[in-house]
């Protein structure tokens, strides 16, 4: 199912704080199961220890890609690879937009699905009102790369004016407490 | 009330002189009064406080044509004349001297006077209310700003202190791994500590304007 013409879909994932993190990478086998491969955008682990979780999911590392946000501003240790693509502060939205352009690029051709993981996260670092902006140009450039995107948010996390915003440019907004399905197409 | 006084102006019984209570009330009444005269739209009264609202002299307002002199509505388009509309105190803008809009609270009632219908329109200026819903709005617009960027992140992060301390139970996840998860938690409690502090100076500084317009409607329903 995809969105007019359009093969990609985009949706805005709702979910409790404490099913968050069990739905990034609930979301991410769905994506690889259905043929997509999924760039993560993490907001919140350092890649490192994403890869670890995912790869207790039985996910493999080699089988996503990663924009990491927190490592470096964890003053962590950025191991440099093909799959990641690190980013300074999570606060630096110019930054995170041209690391997503740049990344999808650099993804060999085929599906190619984004799993940002969360918007919640990204509001510590920016007003609701620019990272309203920020979603709406990242949804913008998906919809014009062919790419789909799946915007994980912890429910009622949002203000009704960047759901009502968001809900005109995504194509499904899914409450995952009462639809647990995710049948949110990609 | 006005149509009690031209009674009482009329009524022959009536003990005081009636032509001075009439003007008396009129001229002291907490109302703003502006009587009209429906067939040419144009004033022919008006009260102190109507003069002080519009900022315009009794001399400058008899005489003139009401609508886009006074009243924001243009020529044709009398909401009580054209539309045949109740105004019974309803929010309207009245436009003074200066040519800004003020909200009104407005009630227009027809009256008939030694034989004539005239519209007797009393308005009190309502922009202190205004204001105060305005300010209402944005204070309901940094609450929920704070809770958006305070309240839903730390649920998330008391989440992943509790995902931390299997973490550290477990054996699959080293020093560094935790150290720097730990890390992005302080630091992150430290950008919430900034956000409060930054929500809570434009709070108190009054500044509306920070925040959008749209989550303005959406909360006074406009």
């Amino acid at each position: 199912m995809s969105h007019g013409d359009r093969g990609s879909s985009l949706c805005l994932l709702l979910a409790s704080a404490d099913r968050v993190n069990d739905l990034s990478f609930r979301v991410v086998r769905k994506t690889l199961k259905s043929g997509c491969i999924p760039l993560v955008v993490t907001i919140n682990k350092p890649c490192k220890v994403l890869i670890k979780v995912y790869e207790k999911d039985g996910i493999d590392p080699a089988s996503y890609y990663v924009i990491d946000a927190v490592t470096k501003y964890s003053g962590g240790e950025c191991t440099p690879g093909p799959r990641v693509r690190y980013v300074n502060t999570p606060s630096d939205l110019t930054e995170l937009g041209i690391a997503i352009t740049e990344l999808l690029r650099r993804m060999p051709a085929g599906k190619k699905c984004i799993v940002f993981d969360s918007v919640s996260m990204l509001l510590i670092h920016a007003p609701s009102a620019t990272t309203s902006k920020f979603l709406h140009f990242l949804v913008n450039k998906l919809s014009l790369a062919d790419v789909s995107g799946i915007f994980l948010c912890v429910e009622k996390g949002l203000d009704p004016v960047i759901v009502s915003q968001m809900s005109a440019f995504v194509d499904h907004i899914v409450d995952t407490d009462k639809d647990d399905s995710l049948t949110c197409p990609l | 009330m006005t149509q009690k006084l031209t009674g009482m102006m009329n009524d022959p019984t009536c003990a005081l002189p009636s032509g001075d209570v009439f003007r008396k009330v009129f001229e002291n009444i907490q109302t703003a009064i502006l009587i009209i005269d429906p067939a040419a739209h144009r004033i022919v009264d008006a009260n102190p406080l109507a003069e002080a609202i519009t900022g315009r002299s009794r001399e400058e307002l008899v005489g003139n044509m009401c609508h886009e002199f006074i009243c924001p509505a243009h020529r044709g388009e009398c909401p009580i004349t054209d539309f045949h509309q109740d105004l019974h105190n309803v929010e309207r803008e009245i436009i003074t001297k200066g040519g800004e809009r003020i909200p009104i609270l407005k009630t227009v009632a027809k009256a008939e006077i030694r034989g004539r219908e005239y519209l007797i329109e009393s308005f009190i200026d309502i922009i202190d209310r205004k204001k105060a819903e305005e300010r209402q709005a944005a204070l309901i617009g940094y609450l929920s700003e704070a809770i958006l960027r305070v309240k839903k992140p730390l649920e998330l992060m008391q989440q992943d202190f509790q995902d931390l301390a299997g973490q550290a139970a477990g054996g699959d996840f080293d020093a560094e791994d935790l150290r720097m998860q730990l890390q992005i938690h302080a630091n992150n409690l430290g950008r919430i500590i900034i956000n409060l502090e930054e929500l809570q100076q434009k709070a108190i500084a009054g500044r509306e304007e920070d925040i959008p317009r749209e989550f303005k409607d959406f909360i006074t329903g406009a």
